[in-house]
């Protein structure tokens, strides 16, 4: 592979803030929230971001029999991906031999699942409750659309399933398995049972009437959890050689990709842990803590979580903490799980591509055991950001960090 | 009586497919109903017309080869709904 690195090409999601990535990134540097009430009809109140998606454009209604609404937006958002990359003729069979699929999906088709337990009172399932559930069937939902004939995988790594199938897209192309990767992620789980269930699991936001908006404040003295997402993000990978001599623009270069197990609690982080997947990355990418500008956090807003992170933070970056500016985008677009990573990644690329940092919201008074150097609102501006990292941090204890460089 | 006319209404209400463009001797999977979707839309059939049909014929292709299985799930009761009348 070329010595340039791997370029990102394209950018295609479907999210809270909309399809157009460049809309989605404005409407996060000007603080916007898509966190709202949803299910008034449960018990606790409860909250979420929800996309609103038309399937109509990519499937008539006969292609969307046994096609759950998480393999609906993550072909629309690998098609608005291809798209953005210059990439929507037909390839060939040779070369769809050499093109890749790697997809992060924590749930797989939730609202199918919950069709299926709510038919089966009455004896009735859907029949194709199984494909349309099944993890896997985002990704090959997109290959079956493109004929992609590589290596179409799925990586169910709860929060952090996104995040690690782009680094694998990026192994793949930098040992040359593969000539073009469509890596990313989706998730939509957003329905009564699954809602539920993380209820049950007190990690989510409570808020007062009114303040849903605001429910989600990382890193805040007063955070309370954080609200669920849903949607789809992919990037068009690409060797930067190849890229270039097809003439095809570069957002960014995904320099950096590291991964590592806590192994020590399911759902509890650790932040020497987190630290291995930081510091593998920026080692992957050669670059020391102080050249990179900008980290797009995990940041779920949880009382536990957003202080280790903090802690891995300063494990890695020691003196030069100060000035990095962090900033966690999920106050914004909720969590959206084995999407996050993805989504997250796309938004880290065009805080490089547009040199602007969107702010970390709804803190009006700063944790004390989160000292980190939060992007303020109407502190958005990042001239000359050169690097910048994403972080995502699963239950399992599954670490990944990725790293994006300036084109 | 066929059900043919029913079944071409179901068709253009659940998929938005006009009677026309289906012709009731033509393959349904050419017209892009896979064993999936057929799978899907049998179980679409047996719900709207409170039917249960037998496991058809993996060969079954046309529309008229599905309205003789509808026409003949209606003309003998359904072995769960017999059970149901004896419960009655």
């Amino acid at each position: 592979m070329s010595r340039q690195g791997i370029a990102v090409t394209g950018l295609g999601l479907v999210s809270p803030h909309g399809q157009s990535p460049d809309a989605v990134f404005d409407a996060l540097l000007r603080g916007e929230s898509a966190i709202r009430p949803v299910f008034p009809e449960l018990a606790k109140p409860a909250l979420a971001a929800t996309a609103a998606f038309d399937p109509a454009p990519w499937f008539n209604k006969l292609q969307l029999a046994g096609v759950d609404r998480v393999s609906q937006m993550a072909v629309a958002a690998a098609e608005l991906a291809l798209g953005d990359a210059g990439l929507d003729e037909p390839w060939d069979e040779a070369q769809g031999e050499r093109i890749g699929i790697y997809v992060g999906c924590g749930m797989g088709g939730a609202a199918a699942l919950e069709a299926a337990y709510r038919g089966g009172a009455t004896g009735r399932v859907p029949p194709l409750t199984i494909p349309a559930f099944m993890p896997n069937a985002p990704a090959s939902h997109i290959a079956m659309r493109r004929k992609v004939l590589g290596p179409v995988l799925t990586y169910s790594v709860a929060c952090a399933s996104s995040a690690i199938a782009i680094a694998e897209a990026a192994r793949a192309l930098e040992s040359g398995e593969v000539d073009l990767a469509i890596a990313g992620g989706s998730e939509a789980l957003i329905v009564p049972g699954v809602m539920m269930a993380w209820q049950a699991m007190q990690t989510l936001a409570s808020a007062e009437p009114g303040q849903a908006a605001s429910a989600v404040r990382p890193f805040a003295a007063d955070r309370s959890g954080f609200a669920l997402g849903e949607g789809a993000a992919f990037l068009i990978l690409e060797p930067a050689g190849r890229a270039a001599s097809r003439g095809a623009r570069s957002y960014a270069r995904l320099s950096g990709w590291g991964s590592s197990c806590d192994a020590s609690h399911l759902t509890k982080p650790d932040a020497a842990g987190q630290a291995r997947a930081l510091r593998a990355a920026l080692r992957k990418a050669g670059l020391a803590p102080g050249q990179v500008g900008y980290c797009n956090a995990h940041g779920t807003a949880t009382r536990v979580g957003d202080p280790i992170e903090c802690e891995a933070l300063a494990l890695v970056w020691g003196d030069a903490l100060a000035q990095l500016r962090v900033s966690s985008t999920k106050a914004l677009h909720g969590h959206l799980l084995g999407a996050a990573g993805a989504l997250e990644a796309l938004i880290t690329v065009l805080a490089l591509h547009r040199q602007a940092l969107p702010p970390n919201m709804h803190v009006d008074e700063p944790d004390p055991a989160c000292a980190l150097n939060l992007v303020r609102p109407g502190e958005s501006a990042a001239p000359g950001l050169g690097a910048a990292v994403s972080s995502s941090f699963a239950f399992g204890g599954t670490n990944a960090a990725l790293v994006f460089q300036r084109s | 009586m066929s059900s043919l006319k029913e079944l071409q209404d179901l068709i253009q209400d659940k998929y938005g497919i006009d009677p026309a463009e289906l012709d009731p001797g033509a393959s349904m999977r050419d017209k892009g109903f896979d064993s999936l979707a057929l799978a899907e839309f049998l179980f679409e059939i047996e719900d709207r017309l409170h039917i249960t049909l037998p496991d058809p014929d993996p060969e079954m292709d046309t529309l008229e080869q599905l309205a003789a299985l509808v026409d003949r799930a209606r003309a003998q009761p359904a072995p769960q709904q017999q059970k149901q009348q004896r419960v009655a």
